[in-house]
């Protein structure tokens, strides 16, 4: 088999917080993606995905531990990886009173492409892209999601083995978003392996072939979307209830019996992890109604990546991100 | 390759300069309207006793030089924070692109800006009856390039360091107004007391003016000329240093 595109061997960044206090955002992580793949960082917004993917793209310096990627040593050969890596951040990156096109002919020369390589490659991905109806208007007046397209075509531009997406789809439109899955879904089948991170289950459920859940820069599980969900047996039903009391009243209450395997609150619901939903369903609403602890609301689903999360961090992931 | 970055570099951001129309206000309206309005305060001035020159103009306009290559590159570290803001700048230093050439490219578009600034000063100055020597004026151009890369390496590196707006305003006016003040631009340090002309004499921009002055009268042997050229000499070499450092480590 061939060698991975990145390993990950015990990378670790620290920064230096408020006062003396020191952050760690990213904690001895280690990590293998393989050629081909998309591969998914999933976490709430503070959890190292971005300092990750920062240090694995040669724009900051690991505190310790050791990479390669694409075959070059992360510490000593960060000139060779630039060269073979694209790179597409949270902001994008292009110049605003500049065109789309001139930005794409400056990062073309600075990838030392000659100026008719550039231009020729230039031309092909406007056309691919379908990016010539504004190619030539300063970037300055392009929509949110034509800006992201014009990121991901200089993302490319040096036709990258790698390619790095920071968030690739937060703040875009539904409609830009499926384009922007699409396109990077394209890219994949062309042979481009992709690092992505997100903080949209949805995305990484759609999108990945394998992901890592990253909570306080710590990789908490890695598998395949499908894998990970398979973590946790059967199905989940949700009550919700009014009040905090409540909710620790049926808690108590489900422990005791044998239809459920697990129990896990968070704020104001009870998520019961049961074997078949559809049979213990009737039962346990016959056991809260006698006890008269009925739920305010009841949800029966097939566990998500959210419940994988919320599961082996002890938070969901939308609450980790409001406690941000 | 890196005098190729170093062109690329410079190109984009000298293209992307002159596309800015507030530019030309920015950088050109402002010395003009100080030795507009300034100027002629001095005239007044010019004739108490003490003041070392006759003639305002002849005092004045040398300083203004220095105080402009003081302002106007020791400012331009916010054009560079909004490129961080946009991510251009991490965009470009994903890219294989020399960190030294990202560096001096974005340093001599300043120096070019700098150029043209002064020289529309010296022509203004010119119609106020400015009379300057021509081998030291020239001596006066790269003193007045040192300063600047001493001065745009010095914001730029700030600029990395504070990313925010409003921490690299207050840094810089506190760096930048008593540099200035002590420096003697707007009226001779002698007139001060000694405290104040002591805390002058460690002020590089004090020999600046002196120098300044001297070269324009065509004293280029004046003292203060080697002064100036060694201090701007070694800060410019030694601010440069730590800016390329800064391109290479950029946290932002």
């Amino acid at each position: 088999m061939a060698a991975p595109i990145i390993r990950i061997e015990k990378l670790a960044k620290r920064f230096a917080g408020r006062g003396k206090k020191i952050v760690e955002a990213v904690r001895e992580i280690n990590l293998e993606v393989e050629k081909g793949e998309i591969f998914g960082l999933l976490g709430p917004n503070g959890a190292g995905k971005t300092t990750t993917m920062r240090m694995l793209c040669t724009l900051l310096v690991p505190t310790s531990g050791k990479a390669t990627v694409t075959g070059f040593d992360l510490t000593t050969q960060a000139r060779e990886i630039r060269r073979h890596i694209g790179y597409v951040g949270q902001k994008g990156g292009m110049e605003q009173v500049a065109t789309g096109r001139e930005n794409l002919m400056l990062h073309a020369q600075l990838y030392r492409m000659s100026k008719a390589d550039a231009e020729r490659r230039i031309d092909d991905l406007i056309e691919r892209l379908d990016l010539a109806s504004f190619a030539d208007r300063k970037t300055a007046t392009y929509s949110g999601g034509q800006r992201r397209i014009f990121d991901l075509a200089s993302g490319v531009i040096n036709m990258p083995e790698l390619l790095f997406l920071d968030e690739p789809t937060t703040g875009l439109d539904p409609q830009s978003r499926a384009r922007v899955r699409s396109e990077v879904r394209a890219l994949n089948e062309q042979g481009t392996t992709i690092f992505l991170t997100t903080h949209y289950l949805e995305e990484a459920d759609a999108l990945c072939n394998r992901v890592a859940i990253v909570d306080r820069g710590k990789i908490v599980a890695l598998g395949s979307p499908a894998d990970l969900k398979k973590q946790i047996a059967g199905d989940i039903i949700t009550l919700g209830f009014d009040d905090e009391g409540d909710v620790g009243a049926a808690s108590s209450l489900m422990q005791g019996t044998e239809l459920v395997i697990e129990t896990q609150r968070a704020d104001g619901s009870l998520h019961l992890y049961v074997d078949r939903g559809d049979h213990a369903l009737p039962e346990i609403m016959r056991i809260l109604g006698q006890a008269q602890q009925a739920p305010k609301t009841v949800h029966l689903s097939r566990p998500s990546l959210d419940d994988v999360f919320l599961k082996l961090t002890g938070h969901s992931l939308s609450e980790a991100e409001t406690a941000e | 390759m890196m005098l190729r970055d170093t062109y690329l570099i410079m190109t984009n951001e000298i293209k992307v300069t002159f596309r800015n129309p507030f530019w030309i206000f920015h950088g050109l309206v402002q010395p003009v309207i100080y030795l507009v309005l300034f100027g002629p305060l001095l005239n007044g001035v010019a004739e108490a006793r003490g003041f070392p020159s006759a003639n305002a103009i002849q005092f004045f306009a040398p300083g203004l030089l220095i105080m402009n290559a003081l302002f106007s590159a020791g400012f331009v570290g916010f054009s560079l924070q909004d490129k961080v803001e946009c991510g251009f700048l991490e965009r470009l230093r994903v890219t294989p692109v020399s960190r030294i050439a990202l560096a001096m490219g974005l340093i001599l578009v300043s120096s070019i800006e700098l150029l043209c600034q002064s020289g529309a000063l010296v022509l203004c100055a010119l119609l106020f009856g400015l009379r300057f020597d021509v081998w030291g004026g020239l001596l006066l151009v790269v003193l007045i390039l040192l300063i600047g890369i001493t001065m745009a390496s010095t914001s730029f590196t700030l600029a990395l360091l504070t990313r925010e707006g409003g921490v690299l305003a207050g840094v810089t006016n506190t760096l930048v107004l008593p540099l200035l003040i002590l420096s003697g631009v707007m009226l001779p340090v002698t007139f001060g007391p000694p405290l104040i002309q002591a805390l002058a004499r460690v002020d590089p921009f004090l020999y600046a003016v002196n120098a300044a002055r001297a070269l324009m009268s065509g004293a280029i042997l004046d003292a203060a000329v080697p002064a100036a050229f060694v201090i701007f000499a070694v800060l410019s070499v030694v601010m440069l240093a730590v800016f390329i450092r800064g391109m290479r480590e950029a946290v932002a």
